[in-house]
């Protein structure tokens, strides 16, 4: 546990460059400095490491490093998507927090990789003390010449700037960064083209979550292998997951790949007032929500969440007890997505309406016995249909809540009431 | 771009790789439904309506902005596309208003139509439905944005063609409200082809409000002729009115848009000011009478005052610059025929005597494609909005744009203003022509070897120099310049130095169909000036406003207006200064009444048919020429059609009646330099009767702009007129100098 990214946590003053540089900190980034490795060299220990990007999507980063157009005119970027705003996610903030400095060694390892001069690391609006403690690690880095024009009279530079979001949910979508980074209104942008190819301002972008750039030093020191030991196959390495909820221990923990689900549910104190355990959304709001039963049966990897018929996601990981009503649950994540909807594209802007109105409705006693069949087919004709991720992550949600939990929205439409709340 | 094979629902398409599958599905007739994609917009894929399936791709793809690949396998009809083009179709009816009779597109909605094939009989959505607020645009364009479908062709358009992005979206997610950003609404010159590009009924055409069907009227193929472009365009008519006017296309001339001034202009077709009904003047008093009682008046009249006393040169003949090329060739071939030589239609030209003589040599299309534009005298937005809307697309595709003007004129694309004095013009270009013929190793004319260079000079020259393909457009307000004959030489020598082109704006509407029609003075004839100064005995006059359109309008009244002079006027409109110096009122058709043709800059002859008839006893002005000539038993007016006409007149060369200038560049007034200029959309009759567009931000426009020290000098202030306008102080205007924009007739105006 807390191997890699919360490798300091403990520590006084974990976040000072002080205390990461005593545990090894920079040593990559010094020796890329002095031209002791290659970026063919570094992509290949990521790929051997098999760390996935952690952001939710879970490709993998050594890939994505190596599609970048490094030897392309002009100038090329390097962001850090900070833009954290997943409900359930809360692990970002905390890298940010208590381990700046991994951040930005792994961006300046990236920005080295990709032949990019310049960083802009996006961090959601509302994380004002996260900016802070980052700020205050950039002028640490600055000061200690780590970063800059030249660095150390090298031939290497690497500009890093943070950028603070204006709370919008979308703009955790890399595009929909890019457009935000630029100034203009937060909204995903069609692809391809792919931000590898035209990314910010229209040039080469390679955007990665906060979790895996912390990450990359302690690959890079310890080596990929070491890494993707701590795992098991095609899920190399540690994830941070942040449990809330129903537990008496909510937060966030940096377990090997692979814990079951009942040692991760162990880890957080177990259920709140030993309560018995109804539902769990492992991944983030927008993956599907999974009964107790497939649930406890599960291993936190990647394979091992998919064959339970979920996503491992960013890994936020939401525990809900018996007294939760799904249909109460599934309304307001309904009207998350509705009211972070961007409003650009159809199904999305339409659909997302429509799918929190009847789920209220039903709320208000209102129901309808052929609501959930539209539900259902509204959810559908969302999937797939969007320009970015966001409508299939409002659809999925409602799918997995009526396919697992069907009765009680049916007890909801026909009594009028919460099968559970009383 | 290589060629290669897809496969579209089964049948092998040839197509280039990267092309966008949407153009293909086009080209090939297969139909791709969309509500976002327009041809010449960006992509946007957020109606997410052309999506289709390819093989191999778990997702559906928009047709709009996929790129296709050889060997491609799409389906645009499988169970798979349509499940999802029926997904969107029903997401983007359950917020429409289902309330198609009572919407002004109704008919001709894109929305409509695609929802017959793709939509559902009945309803899912039982919630409320979205309601937005609209709001007053201005007096072009009517909102009802609850029936916005958020397609952003308008927001896209605004920023991309128009060059100003007033439409915006605003709010998010199901608040996303597509509405102007500022509360004066819309303003751009080019604001009509938003209600073109809307594919529901969120934008309309305000003017044609609740006025009829689009299937009610029919559809007639015309051409505009209020600038040198003449824009193709349809008038749509019901019941002999036109109702409304929308773009047409044709990628030589104007691609797709129309500018407002074309598209609103027909409003002024309806006016009550119209001229009706042939009229005489009999001992000082009006009469209508019949047109054979006209028509001998306006007889006897000419031959008593003119003809019969073998005094032809005592006859004078002018027209307005808007008349059709077959008017300009009938009248001339007529005065002609009858000995007389005086004919022409500068009237606004205070020096006739040193005309301003340059080629447009660069067609409209290639206007896109030049690198370098020195743009002299133009406010070119306003003025010529078809042409700043193709060297905006050089701009942005890397041209450098320069402009010497007496304002620093709003143009929507980045341009190195230079403000100067219209005395400065001859002298700056005088500059760059020594530092270019000094480049090219050739000696100078002696007029420029005492010329030193400024540092503008020297700027501009090099830009010239540096460039490839130059065009220097030369505008309107060059036309009175004291130097405006040596600036237009001087414009082709510079041009022909660096291998450029020129573009003469000095003149609009159909002047180059009087020129091909010879509708000016030959060797022993009076032009406009001379005419008015001579002791004349008649005057045919063609459409003439005075006090807009002559430069001198009060000395051309008092001589229109003398005892002896007999004067004959064909005119659309009713208007007092016409009715005081004429003695026979011949009523005439006005645009889309006529048939005839316009010759616009890229030197094409287009021909349109009349769209309606002209109201009550007014006539298509070829037909009354036609019959005064057969009145006057003239030989070669046998014309059944308008069609002769035109075919007689087809070959003949262009006329200019060039003459050596001695280029001095000493020649400069010392007094304040005023440039006067009508608002853009009074430049002539019909438009000034267009109510909407008078009353839009444009129309409004009245305003005698000076700097500072300049409002000093003249002893004015903001609140105060300066030859009856409205005087606005800005430092965006060169020292001692007043640019007049105004809707005002100008008879208070250049006489002083």
């Amino acid at each position: 546990m807390n191997e890699v990214c919360f490798k300091n946590i403990d520590k006084d003053q974990c976040w000072s460059l002080e205390t990461y540089e005593a545990s090894g900190g920079y040593s990559t980034w010094r020796k890329i400095l002095k031209g002791e490795y290659t970026p063919d060299e570094i992509i290949n220990e990521l790929k051997t490491s098999g760390l996935r990007g952690r952001g939710g999507a879970g490709f993998p980063t050594g890939l994505k490093w190596s599609f970048m157009p490094r030897n392309a005119q002009g100038q090329k970027y390097v962001i850090c998507n900070s833009d954290e705003g997943e409900p359930g996610t809360c692990k970002d903030r905390d890298i940010l927090r208590f381990n700046p400095h991994s951040v930005i060694e792994g961006m300046a390892i990236g920005s080295f990789v990709m032949n990019a001069t310049i960083g802009y690391n996006y961090i959601r609006g509302e994380f004002m003390e996260p900016f802070n403690r980052f700020e205050g690690a950039l002028k640490e880095a600055y000061a200690a010449g780590l970063l800059g024009k030249n660095i150390n009279a090298s031939e290497v530079s690497f500009d890093l700037y943070s950028h603070l979001g204006a709370g919008a949910y979308i703009v955790g979508e890399e595009t929909a960064l890019l457009e935000s980074l630029e100034g203009k209104k937060g909204q995903p942008r069609f692809k391809p083209p792919f931000p590898a190819n035209v990314g910010l301002y229209g040039k080469p972008t390679t955007i990665n979550n906060t979790e895996s750039f912390a990450s990359v030093p302690e690959i890079m020191s310890k080596g990929g292998q070491w890494f993707a030991d701590l795992g098991v196959e095609n899920s190399g390495g540690t994830k941070l997951f942040s449990v809330s909820g129903h537990v008496n221990n909510p937060a966030n923990f940096e377990v090997s790949m692979g814990m079951p689900f009942s040692e991760l549910l162990e880890l957080a104190g177990g259920m709140r007032n030993g309560a018995k355990l109804k539902a769990v959304i492992p991944g983030g709001s927008s993956t599907p929500v999974l009964t107790a039963e497939v649930a406890m049966g599960m291993t936190m990897d990647y394979d091992g969440i998919e064959k339970a018929g979920s996503m491992l996601g960013a890994g936020s990981v939401i525990i809900m007890d018996e007294s939760t009503c799904m249909v109460k649950a599934l309304t307001r994540l309904a009207h998350f997505y509705y009211d972070e909807s961007c409003g650009q594209c159809t199904p999305c802007r339409e659909g997302t309406g429509w799918l929190y109105r009847v789920l209220k409705r039903i709320m208000d006693g209102k129901g309808k016995a052929e609501d959930i069949d539209l539900l259902m087919s509204v959810q559908e004709k969302i999937m797939g249909n969007t320009i970015c991720a966001l409508g299939d992550a409002a659809a999925m949600p409602v799918e997995s809540f009526l396919r697992n939990f069907r009765e009680e929205f049916e007890y909801y439409i026909e009594h009028g009431k919460s099968m559970v709340e009383k | 771009m290589a060629s290669i094979t897809i496969e579209i629902d089964g049948n092998i398409v040839n197509a280039k790789a990267g092309e966008r599958l949407i153009t293909i599905t086009d080209r090939e007739g297969i139909s791709v439904p969309r509500f976002c994609y327009h041809k010449k917009l960006s992509v946007s894929t957020s109606c997410r309506m052309c999506l289709v399936d390819i093989e191999g791709v778990t997702k559906p793809q928009t047709a709009c902005s996929t790129p296709v690949s050889d060997g491609m396998k799409i389906h645009t009809q499988n169970e798979k596309a349509k499940a999802s083009q029926k997904a969107v179709m029903e997401f983007l009816l359950i917020n429409h208003p289902l309330d198609c009779p009572i919407c002004d597109q109704g008919g001709e909605c894109e929305l409509q139509d695609v929802a017959v094939e793709y939509g559902s009989d009945v309803s899912r959505f039982s919630e409320g439905k979205r309601v937005v607020a609209p709001s007053d645009i201005g007096p072009l364009i009517q909102t009802d944005m609850t029936r916005c479908i958020h397609c952003t062709r308008c927001v896209r358009f605004g920023s991309e063609i128009a060059g100003i992005m007033e439409m915006g979206g605003t709010g998010r997610g199901e608040d996303l409200k597509i509405e102007p950003f500022l509360a004066e609404g819309i303003t751009s010159e080019l604001s009509g082809n938003m209600i073109d590009v809307c594919p529901v009924g969120a934008l309309t055409s305000k003017p044609f409000r609740y006025e009829l069907r689009s299937w009610q009227m029919a559809s007639a193929d015309s051409v505009a002729r209020h600038d040198l472009v003449g824009s193709n365009l349809y008038a749509q008519t019901y019941k002999g009115l036109v109702k409304r006017v929308v773009s047409g296309d044709n990628e030589l001339v104007n691609e797709t848009w129309i500018s407002d001034r074309d598209r609103f202009s027909y409003e002024g077709l309806a006016h009550e000011n119209r001229l009706l009904l042939p009229q005489i003047k009999v001992e000082g008093q009006w009469k209508e009478v019949e047109w054979n009682v006209a028509l001998d008046f306006a007889i006897k009249g000419l031959n008593k005052n003119a003809l019969n006393s073998r005094k032809a040169h005592k006859l004078g003949g002018l027209a307005s610059s808007t008349a059709t090329t077959e008017e300009f060739y009938l009248m001339q071939k007529m005065l002609r025929e009858i000995g007389c030589e005086n004919i022409d239609y500068r009237l606004n030209v205070n020096n006739l005597d040193d005309p301003i003589h340059l080629d447009s040599n660069i067609k409209l299309s290639d206007l896109e494609c030049v690198d370098n534009v020195l743009v002299i005298g133009a406010n070119l937005r306003l003025e010529q909005p078809m042409i700043n809307l193709r060297l905006r697309k050089a701009q942005l595709a890397g041209a450098s744009v320069s402009a010497l003007n007496v304002k620093a004129f709003d143009y929507n694309h980045k341009t190195n203003h230079s403000t100067v004095s219209p005395n400065e013009i001859a002298t700056i270009l005088a500059g760059a022509l020594k530092v270019i013929l000094e480049k090219n190793s050739l000696e100078a004319p002696s007029y420029i070897t005492n010329i030193n260079p400024s540092e503008l000079s020297i700027n501009l020259a090099d830009k010239l120099l540096d460039s490839e393909r130059s065009v220097i457009v030369l505008g309107e307000h060059v036309i009175n310049n004291t130097q405006a004959a040596s600036i237009a030489q001087m414009v082709a020598e510079i041009a022909k130095q660096v291998n450029g082109k020129t573009l003469n704006l000095t003149s609009s509407a159909n002047t180059l169909g009087a020129q091909y029609a010879h509708f000016l003075p030959k060797s022993k004839g009076m032009n406009t000036n001379e005419m008015l100064a001579a002791d004349m005995s008649a005057f045919l006059l063609l459409d003439i406003y005075p006090e807009y359109d002559f430069h001198h309008s009060n000395s051309a009244v008092e001589a229109l207006s003398k005892d002896d002079v007999f004067v004959v006027s064909l005119n659309s409109f009713n208007n007092e200064l016409v009715a005081q110096y004429s003695d026979v009122l011949l009523p005439m058709a006005a645009m889309y009444e006529t048939s005839g043709s316009h010759v616009n800059i890229n030197h094409d002859m287009q021909s349109f048919a009349a769209a309606v008839k002209a109201p009550e006893e007014a006539k298509p002005a070829w037909k009354i020429l036609k019959v005064i000539a057969d009145l006057l038993e003239l030989p070669g007016f046998h014309y059944e059609n308008v069609t002769q006409v035109s075919e007689e007149l087809k070959h003949q060369k262009i006329y200019e009646h060039k003459q050596d200038i001695t280029i001095d560049l000493g020649k400069k007034s010392s007094a304040i330099e005023t440039i006067w200029m009508h608002s853009a959309y009074h430049s002539d009759a019909l438009l000034r009767h267009a109510k909407s567009l008078s009353s839009s931000k444009i129309g409004q426009t009245n305003s005698a702009s000076m700097n500072t020290a300049t409002a000093k000098e003249l002893s004015l202030e903001c609140g105060n007129t300066y030859l009856g306008v409205p005087v606005v102080v800005s430092d965006t205007v060169a020292d001692r100098c007043v640019f007049v924009s105004s809707n005002q007739s100008t008879d208070m105006g250049r006489e002083s």
